[in-house]
């Protein structure tokens, strides 16, 4: 009953905008979505519809056909004079819900249609913009860790150098066509995140950007369920291989897939260092990383703020591009000094009765789950890994879930706090096949998890929240 | 699932601290558990009865309107037909059966044993210390009478009643000043430190008193010890009980009073996770040694045997950093926020201690139910009747 009451909701509406919204205007996700609803009142959980022009033009679009519907189902009841006449006046007031959703999809397409010619006028007039700046144009793609590896670069390049990047995660045309206008045009360094959706996405992107550097920060199975396989993701990230030279193209070492795609000529880069950059006596705490960077002739002692010897592969990147954009060993010291934990991403907080939260609820993908057991499982204390799983695993949804389950068995974490979905049965599947010792709590939701948890946590226990879902998926 | 009734608030100087109290860590911790349909039951400062499970969420109680929002609300009266059932008559009148309440009510009417006599009449399981040791437990003065009577130690004292007061101000003067200076004045029914006053000279010392009558109806002077270390603990238990750690209060102002207990938090960086009374105000576990660790353990536990405590109470000392001397202080029976930030230093999280609580209340609901309170009886027959004298 829920499900009726909450379609003829006057929320229902606003749900159906900020569900348009959050699926990024995507008919097929945003169905998948309105399947699984069941109460259209509680739908914006972790954000909030924005009210861009867009979502205003569809948010009057639904109370319009509302409004019509409600009118012309009075006009035809009042001016019935036949059985047939009443019928459909109910009808139309009966499925009300039916015609404000067709009305919306209707409105996308349009608007949709109308934007095209736009958004290419914009594009087009930023790829213009863009060849005609001198600053050094930096492009990064990959399935994990993009927005990590663009604050880092910006962090560090910035003791010597003017840099500019798109806030948060602005890797579409729009977004990036958006960023160019708002440029001065002395900047020396532009840093751009390619992010990719489907085939040809990066192309078209790294088309626009022109870049004299890429960086591939890995390949695996983030958004798998819309490449469908492994080898389409790889290729759609390596479309940015086509527009750099092969010298200028930085690949990760320690992602397989994206290792496996390295063409001759393209800088290595790993946590043991990047280029002409060496890495020793790397150190990791809940304070932060220090360690020993060297390219033979310079030698610093590194400190940074953030958690985990992941992080060196991104850092040691970081020093490498620098020095080759002519940063002096002192700055890239004082650079690497001021990188610390981003929002979301394995970013500490220290509660007053001694716990620590570990916040790492923007890492979602498989590299970056494996990376982060291994770092709470380097510190001291109770811990506790709490998880809904991945989304997006697509055909490898139950081996990457297995897989997580086995690593945290492996790494002799204490408590595993699982929300129950479709795929957390996997993570439970593989603790029990690895032979976990610990601890299994399920929890209905993350705030359901989170209040018990802290209920339960003692001082000295950290606490670590690995990814959190999106209201789409939720 | 069982159903919980959380009573705070009520018609007492500590209403505020109840509120915190009833929900970091009680409410958090039974709804963060997932075993309890929660009901919290909030008494005003007048004495209206309310329950409503918006009240679940603190915020309610922020709310600078929350006084005016309660009003519109129907209050609820408690039914004990059939046990304990809230109710909410009227035309669309409703009722909850409650399997188990967990008082949380500071001081007067709540902590003295008042509470604890309706929810015994009730006949229903409920949290902490029963009517007979909340009772001496709230007297600082029968506290210290019970406890002097089985040979363990108390400070000297005196006390008196405002009636006394009134009639025979000079000889009760007179009675104080046998002991030994500075004092400290203590309403003898207040808890969170409210009205009490270190004095050192005889100015102070009838303003102090005048203060603590205004406050309540009889007043305790003791002797202050110097160099004072105090020691607090926590004790969890009914017929086995356990201790937490020894704590001792790290004095901001001259004595340890209500500001420093609830208010003075600020700088402590208090973040999520936080307590809900000042966590920064006290050493955990006190640094006073194993051995004077073990003699003030032993002797907290001797204190809530004898007074009859189950539950959970709090053993306060007093101890002469000189000469090592400890004096037992006073008991009380719902320490605020249950001293939970002292439980997690020994080992015992909020919803551990929560739960286990719950568990003692309905262990000794159950004991009590073996305990038969009649008798049959012919006397009635023989009202009335022909009287035989032997």
């Amino acid at each position: 009953m829920n499900h009726w009451f909450s379609r003829r909701h006057p929320r229902y509406v606003r749900s159906l905008v900020y569900m348009l919204q959050a699926s990024e205007y995507n008919i097929a996700d945003f169905f998948k979505w309105h399947e699984r609803t069941r109460d259209f009142r509680t739908v914006e959980k972790r954000k909030r519809l924005v009210f861009t022009p867009k979502a205003i033009a569809l948010f009057m679009a639904g109370w319009a056909a509302l409004g019509l519907s409600l009118i012309l189902a009075v006009l035809i009841f009042s001016n019935a004079s036949s059985f047939w006449g009443y019928l459909l006046a109910f009808a139309i007031l009966f499925e009300t819900p039916l015609i404000i959703l067709l009305t919306l999809i209707a409105a996308v397409f349009i608007l949709g249609l109308l934007q095209r010619p736009v958004e290419w006028f914009m594009v087009a007039r930023a790829r213009k913009r863009l060849a005609a700046h001198h600053g050094v144009k930096i492009a990064i793609a990959g399935s994990f860790g993009k927005t990590s590896t663009r604050e880092i670069l910006k962090t560090v390049l910035s003791e010597g150098k003017k840099v500019a990047a798109p806030a948060d995660s602005h890797n579409t045309p729009l977004g990036i066509a958006r960023f160019v206008q708002g440029l001065k045009g002395d900047e020396n360094i532009l840093i751009f995140e390619l992010g990719e959706y489907y085939p040809g996405d990066v192309r078209k992107l790294a088309r626009t950007v022109g870049p004299d550097w890429g960086i591939v920060t890995g390949v695996n199975e983030a958004h798998l369920e819309k490449f469908r396989t492994l080898e389409r993701t790889a290729d759609t990230i390596f479309e940015l291989a086509e527009n750099v030279d092969a010298t200028r193209l930085y690949v990760n070492g320690e992602s397989p897939l994206a290792l496996a795609r390295a063409k001759e000529g393209n800088i290595i880069y790993t946590r043991e260092g990047a280029g002409a950059w060496n890495v020793v006596e790397a150190r990791t705490s809940l304070s932060g990383t220090t360690f020993t960077i060297s390219d033979g002739k310079r030698t610093i002692e590194g400190t940074s703020g953030l958690l985990g010897l992941h992080m060196l592969l991104p850092l040691a990147l970081a020093a490498d591009i620098a020095s080759r954009l002519g940063l002096s060993g002192d700055e890239i010291r004082r650079g690497l000094e001021k990188t610390r934990p981003f929002a979301h991403r394995l970013q500490p907080m220290h509660w007053a009765d001694g716990v620590t939260f570990l916040d790492d609820s923007y890492n979602g993908n498989p590299d970056g789950v494996r990376a982060v057991i291994a770092f709470l499982a380097s510190l001291p204390g109770r811990k506790f890994y709490v998880t809904p799983g991945l989304v997006e695993a697509g055909p490898r949804l139950r081996e990457v879930h297995e897989q997580i389950g086995a690593q945290i068995a492996e790494a002799g974490i204490e408590k595993v706090a699982l929300i129950r979905n479709s795929v957390t049965p996997h993570v439970e599947n593989g603790l029990k096949k690895a032979g976990f010792k610990g601890d299994i709590l399920w929890y209905e939701d993350m705030p359901a998890c989170l209040s018990a948890l802290r209920a339960l946590a003692l001082p000295g226990d950290v606490i670590l929240v690995q990814n959190d879902w999106p209201d789409q998926y939720a | 699932m069982k159903t919980i009734a959380v009573i705070f608030g009520g018609k007492s100087a500590e209403h505020d601290v109840s509120i915190i109290t009833a929900h970091t860590p009680i409410i958090d911790s039974l709804l963060a558990s997932g075993q309890f349909d929660v009901w919290p039951v909030y008494i005003t400062k007048e004495g209206t009865w309310y329950a409503d499970k918006a009240m679940n969420d603190i915020g309610f109680f922020k709310d600078p309107d929350y006084e005016t929002n309660l009003a519109k609300q129907k209050p609820v009266r408690l039914s004990f037909e059939k046990g304990l059932d809230l109710v909410w008559s009227g035309v669309l009148s409703k009722s909850v059966h409650i399997d188990v309440v967990f008082p949380s009510m500071h001081g007067t009417y709540g902590e003295d044993g008042s509470l604890m006599g309706v929810l015994r009449m009730a006949g229903v399981p409920f949290v902490g210390c029963d009517i007979f040791a909340s009772a001496v437990a709230m007297d600082k003065v029968l506290t210290k009478q019970v406890v002097a009577a089985e040979g363990m130690p108390v400070v000297p004292y005196a006390w008196f009643t405002r009636a006394d007061w009134a009639k025979g101000k000079d000889s009760l003067l007179a009675k104080i000043k046998a002991l030994r200076a500075p004092y400290f004045v203590k309403p003898v029914h207040l808890g969170s430190s409210i009205g009490i006053a270190k004095v050192k000279n005889d100015k102070e010392l009838e303003n102090a008193i005048e203060v603590a009558l205004h406050y309540d109806d009889k007043v305790l002077v003791e002797e202050s010890i110097e160099p004072l270390l105090e020691i607090t603990l926590p004790i969890m238990g009914n017929d086995e009980p356990r201790t937490a750690e020894c704590e001792r209060p790290l004095n901001k102002t001259e004595f340890f009073d209500f500001s420093d207990k609830y208010l003075s938090g600020g700088k402590g960086g208090k973040k999520g996770g936080g307590s809900g009374v000042n966590t920064q105000y006290s050493e955990v576990p006190a640094n006073i040694g194993d051995e004077m660790t073990k003699k003030i353990k032993d002797l907290g536990v001797r204190v809530y045997k004898t007074l009859g405590c189950t539950g959970i109470a709090r053993v306060d000392f007093l101890v002469n950093a000189d000469t090592n001397d400890v004096y037992v202080n006073e008991v009380n029976t719902l320490p605020g926020s249950l001293y939970h930030h002292n439980w997690k230093k020994a080992g015992v999280s909020n919803m551990e201690l929560v739960l286990e609580l719950v568990n003692l209340a309905e262990e000794r609901f159950a004991a009590t139910s073996n305990t038969t309170y009649t008798f049959q009886s012919d006397i009635l027959k023989k009202v009335g009747g022909s009287k035989t004298q032997s």
